[in-house]
């Protein structure tokens, strides 16, 4: 039997050398190794012999089993390895050709990609949320705003109006009245929204535009502290390395007041035909609260202080981003969308 | 406002370039919008025509030799060939000749260029390819090559030769500064601005002979519209072009020069910024001024040569028998100075700014005196003015002065004297200046002030009407200190004080969140103009009646087609699609979250947020929009979300939904209906969602809270049941939803649904149809047994047999 056992180690360590399936190892493996095995059998048929024989023809077959499983065991590694290799050669793809998207994705405008972002700086100030009604009191928008009927001012802004009462707000600076009449000072209100005005819509103009107020309201402000707050928004807005410079100018409710410029977003204030040459964007108008709006809407001026800003959001978006033209942005085009 | 450089000259030294000047004018609030040369040719040079030959080969044009200044080396002249087709330039003439590269008036550049086989290095120019005209230079108005009447360098340019090489400052004014609408204010701020003192020049005063009330009269009717009118007479008037110093100044600053006696009125028009006017006396009747409101229907022919019809709420200039000028806008042709003027009355007045702006509205004119009277002029300026014009008729020989002022409210006007706070200007500009500081700043601009105490003492000039005695004093002062002392000199801080608390408020949260989403789920976001037309309210097929037809109408608006405010936003989200459509943008999905307004109420329109949502393309279905809304409001956390079928006009009527939260209709959405997709051009079926913001809001759950995961299999189940046509999804899920079971039944989802095509098919009667719907059981405590499941399987079926008849399909 010792020879048979020798047979069958040879026979199968001969086949498993051609084997080149897992099938096939399989029913080699139980051909040999299996309940009907030939080596099963033979282990089966030691029951007649004597012990001496037993032993020896035992330590013999486990010997063989232990090396056929070995080599069993060398053979699957093999097969296994070979079949991983033939699928990652079956799976290599070009990963150059272009991705499958399922939906693609939508866009914000870019309106509010800025409201967000001056919100954002703002409220980092110390500033919260508030807004107003679009279609507003005349004495809102106007009056209350140290601008009464016939105040030669009301002719920089060309207003839509209801009637003789309503008009659809020309400025954000409607809101603050509301909001020094409701609000308990001191308070630090952003306030964002859609305006309008008599503007026929060209290259950089729109009739309905967006604007950001700022209102602060405070026993203790200083024009110090509207440039301050002022150059951290635009900064957050526009990069730590924009400049800002304020230039006196009026508006009939604050006073003093200035506009605000910022160091050209295309040339960086060397000059250039965005800019005019002159290296300065005009961005805002600022000024702190004139006393006879806080009058009319019921604080005590000599108590209470006040400082302003209003933001064209078009505006910054268009220098942000480059915009050429200021339609654009209410226009819709997907094309245009898609690229912000 | 137009500030000749030459004027600016006459008073301020100037020694910076424009570019500098233009800069500190801006620092001080003064924006120069443009900077305009003189003499907007370039490259012109004056030259000496030394021979003139006929053209060989045209015989409209001759072959000059020219002397442009050039020498070579042995000093020998290096004369080049122009070809004129001018015939008015003889051998000698003295003429301006662009050379190559040289960029006239209108634009035009030249180049040589070879004419009839004759090569010509440039062109003799005119008046108008320079750019001028008499005014400039005299001569230089006509249409010809312009003839110097004077000897020049030859070679030096044009600009230098005739003394144009100065420019105009077109600087943009804030109406606050009336007193800027003048050349002598904006001179005394660019004074200030070159570090210089300005100096009001002097105005002799003229007594002249005679008593002018021997030859004319006024009477002031409405001193409320009029509470000042000058008046002087000038005899013996000889009517002529004024000089050309004078018709210069006129000309940069924008006014074309008429004759002496206009010029003079236009001159301190400019100078002082007080609109004046010139009446031949002849044509007053009775030489009787009567400034009163015009009657109803009458009529004024004005200079412009325009009969106007005036109403009773305008002033009137008239005499006993018609009106003769329109207050502050513009005098009549009927009193006109003429070349036979010989006796003329100078009128300086001050209306009311707001009866000037309700007639120049109301007639729609305004003139550069109207423009002035609307900002407002005042008093002591209105006596300048006429001082100064009659200065200038003696000056200038125009006639003969009579002597006496005719007039009302002649008394003089006191100085106002306001006091300002000096801890308090520091305390708005953040410095520390000293009241001898901040008046020295002052005295550069002529405002005189002393310091007394802790107050700074102002004695207001004249002219400053914007600074106020009373509340708004120490920020008018303030700002006057801070833009003379430079903003660029206060360093920026941030606030102090009580220290806040930013908030990012709920709502604007909530819209942040709805339009994140929205954005991953494929969508763009839109800002849609809020203007719509009638027209578009039927193309959206609403009934009379409908609550969307309750529009704001806007009273002047660009056009019927945007003269109402939307009540929705479907119009303009259609209109998107059909751009997007035909740009071939590749895209479907829109969505707009934007106001509407209702004139539904006495005081404001009713403002409500919508949140409008669109789509369209080929795999887009009224499910697919259903889907995304579902998402939506699953991620917000909706309360109780469920679809009825109903909607508005504009739906596909068999595929629309009300939405509703909590049982209240929140909004709808559906298919377009095909009426309106044609209406606005769509080939394609888009679907449409439009949702209530606040409506919204109001049921969202404030912060989710987390349910512990199931400990417990959940066991899935289809069943198709045989139900009448009728029956829909909802039916199904509501009477599961209510059905008493033993385990919990959860997700109830309609599958599919197979209609018969064929009575009968597939065993299906007719009238009948096969839903197909799929949903989990679980327990709370323990896993399910095949007897709780066959159990709760079969009280379904049996509330669904009860509720909706349905059968179990076989």
């Amino acid at each position: 039997m010792l020879e048979e056992l020798a047979k069958i180690r040879e026979e199968a360590l001969k086949r498993l050398e051609s084997i080149e399936t897992e099938a096939e190892l399989t029913e080699l493996n139980v051909n040999i190794l299996g309940r009907n095995g030939a080596l099963t059998g033979i282990l089966r048929g030691m029951s007649k012999l004597s012990p001496e024989e037993r032993a020896a023809l035992g330590k013999e077959a486990n010997e063989v089993k232990q090396c056929l499983t070995a080599a069993f065991d060398e053979v699957k590694a093999r097969l296994e390895a070979n079949a991983e290799e033939a699928r990652i050669k079956a799976e290599t793809i070009d990963v150059t050709l272009p991705g499958v998207i399922g939906t693609p994705a939508g866009r914000l405008s870019p309106l509010t990609l800025v409201y967000r972002q001056i919100r954002d700086a703002l409220i980092g100030l110390g500033f919260t949320t508030y807004e107003g009604p679009e279609v507003e009191f005349d004495d809102n928008n106007f009056t209350k705003l140290n601008l009464p009927l016939n105040h030669p001012s009301r002719d920089m802004q060309d207003t839509f109006y209801v009637d003789d009462k309503v008009l659809l707000r020309t400025h954000t600076s409607a809101c603050e009245a509301r909001a020094l009449m409701t609000l308990e000072p001191p308070f630090r209100l952003v306030i964002p929204g859609r305006c309008f005005r008599v503007d026929e819509p060209d290259a950089s103009h729109s009739p309905i535009f967006m604007q950001m107020e700022g209102l602060v309201v405070d026993r203790n402000l200083t024009i110090a502290d509207l440039k301050g707050t002022i150059d951290a928004f635009v900064k957050a807005v526009f990069g730590e390395t924009v400049k800002t410079r304020f230039r006196p100018s009026y508006f009939p409710f604050t006073e003093p007041s200035a506009e605000v410029d910022i160091s050209c977003t295309i040339c960086g204030g060397r000059g250039c035909s965005s800019c005019k040459g002159t290296g300065w964007m005009e961005i805002l108008g600022c000024g702190m609260t004139n006393p006879h709006e806080i009058e009319n809407c019921g604080l005590d001026p000599h108590e209470w202080k006040g400082m302003a800003f209003g933001v064209g959001v078009d505006r910054v978006a268009c220098l942000k981003y480059g915009i050429n033209d200021i339609r654009l942005l209410y226009e819709g085009d997907a094309r245009f969308l898609r690229q912000l | 406002m137009k500030l000749p450089l030459k004027w600016l000259k006459d008073h301020v030294e100037y020694k910076v370039s424009h570019q500098e000047f233009a800069n500190l004018m801006l620092l001080r609030g003064f924006e120069v919008a443009d900077i305009i040369p003189e003499m907007k040719a370039t490259g012109v040079v004056v030259c000496t025509i030394d021979a003139i030959e006929q053209h060989p080969n045209a015989e409209r044009l001759r072959v000059c030799s020219v002397d442009i200044g050039k020498t070579d080396e042995t000093g020998e002249k290096q004369n080049i060939t122009i070809v004129t087709n001018a015939q008015n330039v003889k051998e000698g003439d003295q003429v301006p000749v662009a050379l190559d590269g040289a960029v006239l008036a209108d634009g035009m550049v030249i180049h040589p260029t070879k004419m009839r086989g004759v090569e010509s290095l440039g062109m003799f120019c005119g008046g108008a390819e320079l750019g001028i005209s008499d005014a400039e230079y005299p001569g230089a108005g006509g249409d010809s090559v312009l003839v110097l009447n004077e000897r020049y360098e030859n070679g030096d340019k044009i600009e230098t030769a005739l003394d144009l090489e100065d420019v105009v400052f077109d600087i943009e004014l804030t109406p606050n500064r009336t007193d800027c609408q003048s050349i002598l204010g904006l001179c005394r701020e660019a004074a200030s601005a070159l570090g210089q003192r300005f100096t009001e020049p002097e105005i002799k005063h003229i007594e002249g002979v005679g008593d002018a009330t021997e030859y004319a009269e006024v009477d002031v009717l409405n001193d409320t519209l009029c509470p000042r009118y000058l008046a002087r007479v000038v005899t013996d008037l000889k009517v002529e072009p004024s000089p050309s110093w004078m018709q210069l100044r006129l000309k940069l600053a924008g006014l074309r020069p008429i004759n002496n006696i206009v010029d003079i009125t236009n001159f301190v028009l400019l100078e002082y910024g007080h609109p004046m006017h010139a009446f031949d006396l002849s044509c007053i009747t009775d030489g009787h001024i009567v400034v009163r409101n015009a009657k109803q229907g009458e009529t004024v022919t004005a200079l412009d040569g325009k009969e106007r019809e005036v109403s009773n709420d305008m002033l009137l200039i008239a005499d006993p028998t018609k009106g003769v000028g329109i207050a502050g806008v513009m005098g009549g042709l009927n009193s006109e100075i003429t070349d036979e003027t010989k006796v003329a009355l100078f009128e300086s007045a001050v209306f009311l700014p707001e009866n000037i702006r309700h007639t120049t509205r109301k007639l729609r004119h305004s003139t550069d005196s109207s423009v002035r009277f609307c900002k407002g002029v005042e008093p002591v300026n209105a006596e300048k003015a006429i001082e100064r014009a009659i200065e200038l008729v003696y000056e200038l020989g125009a006639g003969k002065v009579v002597g006496g002022l005719i007039g009302t409210c002649e008394e003089k006007i006191e100085p106002r004297i306001v006091h300002a706070d000096i801890k308090h200007v520091n305390a708005i500009l953040n410095t520390d200046l000293s009241g001898e500081k901040m008046a020295e700043l002052l005295a550069s601009i002529n405002i005189p002030v002393t310091v007394e105490g802790d107050k700074l003492r102002i004695e207001v000039p004249h002219f400053r009407t914007d600074i106020e005695s009373g509340l708004e004093t120490d920020q008018d002062i303030a700002e006057e200190v801070g833009r003379l002392y430079g903003y660029d000199n206060i360093p920026p801080t941030l606030m102090n004080g009580d220290t806040f608390r930013g908030k990012l408020g709920e709502s604007f949260a909530r819209e942040d969140e709805i339009k994140d989403l929205l954005c991953s789920m494929g969508f763009m976001e839109l800002y849609n103009y809020n203007f719509t037309s009638p027209q578009e309210y039927d193309a959206l097929l609403l009934p009379a009646d409908d609550e969307k037809r309750q529009t704001v109408r806007l009273r002047n608006p660009f056009g019927e087609d945007q003269s109402l405010m939307r009540t929705t936003l479907i119009g303009g989200l259609l209109r998107t699609l059909r751009l997007n459509a035909n740009r071939k943008s590749g895209q479907g999905r829109f969505f707009e979250l934007g106001n509407v307004h209702f004139n539904n109420n006495p005081e404001l329109p009713e403002e409500r947020r919508l949140l409008g949502i669109v789509c369209t393309g080929a795999d887009e279905s009224f499910y697919t929009l259903k889907g995304v809304v579902e998402q939506l409001f699953s991620v917000l956390g909706a309360k109780q979300l469920r679809f009825e079928r109903g909607g508005g006009e504009y739906l596909h009527p068999g595929q629309k939904a009300h939405i509703l939260l909590e049982g209240e209709c929140i909004g709808e959405m559906g298919g377009v209906h095909p009426k309106v997709l044609k209406s606005f051009e769509l080939e394609k079926s888009a679907y449409i969602a439009e949702i209530d913001f606040f409506k919204l809001l109001s049921h969202l759950v404030a912060v989710k809270k987390f349910r512990p995961l199931p400990k417990f299999p959940l066991v899935p189940r289809d069943l198709a049941i045989v139900v009448d046509e009728a029956v829909e999804a909802q039916n199904i899920i509501d009477v599961i939803a209510a059905a008493k079971t033993a385990a919990i039944v959860e997700n109830v989802r309609v599958f599919d649904v197979f209609y018969p095509k064929t009575p009968g098919e597939k065993g299906i009667p007719e009238g009948k149809k096969s839903m197909a719907f799929r949903f989990e059981l679980r327990s709370e405590d323990h896993t399910l047994n095949d007897e709780e499941i066959n159990r709760t399987v079969n009280q379904i079926l049996k509330a669904l047999k009860f509720r909706l008849d349905a059968d179990l399909r076989s």
